[in-house]
């Protein structure tokens, strides 16, 4: 029994490690000739960046017409919120000698060093979706929602709602984010806070960060709405965060009496507007962050092409009455 | 002092270790109520809306699927192992009970194709800590892993809908009257009937009994005749199968499937089982304990957040709450 046990334990330690060196061995980059464009995101988790690996899917078939052995690669740790994990998967596909990589960084400073490596390295990266401080030279482009004029437009549509609904420009509002610190929660939920401030008289009572879990925005936006049960909006600035947010605006049975905003555009969130529980979402081309990303990897590291530094890949504001559109439909996954 | 410790150990192992556990668990409990009670009266006074009828109610509402986790890993605990992969297990089996619902399986069987999945979940950890000898940590540490990469790979990480009657579990209630009472929900008749339930087993049953035995002194339990390996695996399988209840309960509150979500959870679980008097070198805990350690941490994260207190200090005052629960435990015991 002993015996088969440690046969059974090696066999699953070698089988892994040579399939590894065999794919290596026909994929491999550099001295073989393949080449490999790695895309690196926040999280393998989520259906936003599952579309962004749709969008880098879709360039990758187009660009293997010219380049026969282009690989495009998709990893991305297990939570948005774990920074060193995604520092260790550009670091390991800067040893492994990629052509070029699409990051969306998780940090706004923390991936400033290996990014820099990757540079030192020859190794052109994209930065897609959420800033990167430092010497903007450590990157060929930035592709993006413009995230401040996102939550600024997300701001503009929860006043205009509000006044539609109560008349008035005061009340209560509650601010669900995600992840503190990262590049596009400040842009996102700091352009929203900022044109509030400037725009009107309504008065943000709470954020709260949901660190991207559906259950605990459904817990705390319960909690808010039942500490402030005047709260005449809420904006759920991510996926996950407005998930949760709807189903605890339906819950609590106030559907269509609080106007709430949500961020992204996955069927679910797309249903929640078509039925009430959401006023309006704002959608980001998640799609387009990868297949603009690949692109501009390919131009740069393969094709030696030059590139524009910023790329807004664009949102969309999606309500009831637009929600069935062409435009809106192109975004939503 | 070590040395009487010992001795006291060595012989009788069965009886010593569960009436040791007996007599310190009841000062310990009424500790822990106390602070229950301490910190709810607390935020009654500060928070907005805290001391309502509905907040009360939504409270035990959240806090029951940690409660549930919590009182599976204190069995786990109490034999010296530990479960990281609660937190993926309760992805995949919400996942699993989704899909099936989705694919018109009766919504009553496809949360029981949830459970056994949860089953399953345990029996291999079990097996990966008595069969192949690996450390509990790394055993379910590498579960975690493998799980979660499962179920994102079967879902491509997408969140999908579940038909509406699959929310009845998470959203319904018993004695609902109207706008007047919202009724008592049903993950919260879940949670308290699978307190009593498994608190009869580790109070009363045989099987309870080993488990102290087992965590206390495994050598001495082994040479008294109990199956060391099967009392883990047992654990192990509550462990799975309480997971998984918390998993499908999630998903039908949700209505959806989330494979990407329960990320973190097993740290509350343990949290939970900690502060209510189980000590993770093994020997020692409670249901009940673990069932107010529970409450204590919901009490901290709901009153906190309806004071709309800044959501880094709810970080800070959890952490503190968990460090000292701990470091009182150790005191007590004269380590």
């Amino acid at each position: 029994m002993k015996k088969l046990l440690v046969i059974l334990v090696a066999l699953m330690l070698v089988v892994p490690m040579a399939t590894l060196f065999a794919s290596g061995a026909t994929e491999g980059s550099g001295a073989t000739g393949a080449s490999e464009i790695a895309v690196i995101v926040k999280t393998g988790n989520s259906g936003f960046w599952q579309n962004v690996q749709t969008g880098a899917i879709a360039a990758q078939k187009e660009l293997q017409a010219q380049t026969p052995k282009l690989s495009v690669t998709f990893l991305g740790p297990q939570s948005e919120s774990n920074v060193n994990e995604e520092i260790n998967i550009v670091q390991s596909a800067i040893d492994r000698g990629v052509k070029a990589i699409v990051l969306a960084p998780s940090d706004v400073t923390a991936l400033v060093p290996v990014v820099k490596k990757a540079k030192e390295a020859g190794i052109p990266v994209v930065i897609i979706d959420s800033l990167l401080t430092g010497d903007s030279s450590n990157y060929v482009s930035f592709l993006a929602t413009d995230n401040d004029a996102a939550g600024r437009a997300c701001a503009k549509t929860m006043i205009e709602l509000v006044k539609a609904k109560t008349g008035s420009d005061t009340g209560k509002i509650a601010v669900m984010s995600y992840v503190a610190g990262v590049g596009s929660e400040i842009g996102r939920v700091g352009g929203f806070k900022d044109y509030i401030a400037k725009n009107s008289k309504l008065q943000i009572v709470t954020t709260q960060y949901s660190n991207s879990d559906q259950v605990t925005a459904l817990n705390q936006t319960t909690n808010v709405l039942a500490s402030n049960p005047d709260l005449v909006g809420i904006f759920g600035a991510n996926e996950p965060t407005a998930i949760g947010m709807g189903r605890a605006i339906s819950q609590a049975g106030i559907a269509g009496k609080i106007i709430a905003v949500g961020f992204d555009g996955s069927s679910v969130l797309a249903n929640f507007v078509k039925d009430g529980t959401l006023q309006a979402i704002c959608v980001q081309s998640s799609f387009n962050m990868g297949y603009l990303g690949v692109k501009t990897a390919y131009d740069v590291a393969i094709a030696k092409k030059t590139v524009p530094e910023k790329v807004d890949t664009g949102f969309v504001m999606a309500t009831k009455d637009n929600i069935d559109s062409q435009k809106v439909k192109d975004v939503l996954y | 002092m070590s040395q009487i410790t010992t001795k006291d150990r060595s012989d009788s192992p069965i009886e010593s270790g569960a009436t040791k556990s007996r007599s310190r668990t009841a000062v310990d409990r009424f500790l822990t109520t106390g602070a229950l009670v301490v910190l709810f009266t607390i935020f009654s006074i500060t928070a907005n809306n805290f001391f309502t009828l509905r907040s009360v109610l939504s409270l035990i509402l959240q806090t029951s699927t940690v409660t549930l986790m919590g009182i599976g890993v204190t069995f786990i605990i109490i034999t010296g192992g530990i479960d990281l992969s609660i937190g993926s297990v309760i992805a995949l089996t919400g996942t699993i009970a989704v899909m099936a619902a989705d694919a018109n399986i009766p919504i009553w069987l496809s949360m029981v194709l949830g459970l056994a999945t949860g089953v399953v979940c345990g029996a291999v950890n079990g097996l990966l800590v008595t069969r192949l000898k690996l450390p509990p940590f790394i055993a379910t540490l590498g579960m975690m892993m493998v799980v979660r990469g499962l179920v994102l790979t079967i879902t491509n990480a997408n969140s999908r809908p579940a038909p509406e009657a699959f929310g009845t579990l998470g959203n319904g209630s018993v004695f609902s009257y109207g706008q007047k009472f919202p009724g008592i929900a049903f993950p919260v008749i879940i949670m308290i009937a699978a307190a009593f339930i498994f608190h009869f087993i580790l109070r009363w049953m045989r099987i309870g009994r080993y488990t102290y035995a087992v965590g206390s002194n495994e050598e001495a339990a082994r040479l008294s005749g109990i199956n060391v390996n099967r009392v883990k695996i047992i654990t192990y399988v509550i462990g799975g199968f309480l997971s998984a209840l918390s998993g499908i309960i999630l998903a039908s509150r949700m209505v959806t499937s989330q494979p990407n979500g329960g990320i973190g959870y097993e740290l509350n679980a343990i949290a939970a089982a900690v502060i209510g008097g189980t000590s993770l070198m093994g020997g020692s805990g409670t249901v009940a304990g673990t069932v107010i350690g529970s409450f204590i941490m919901g009490v901290l994260t709901v009153g906190l957040t309806m004071q709309g207190a800044n959501y880094f200090m709810q970080q800070i005052v959890i952490g503190v709450v968990v460090i000292g629960a701990v470091a009182f435990d150790q005191l007590r015991s004269g380590r």
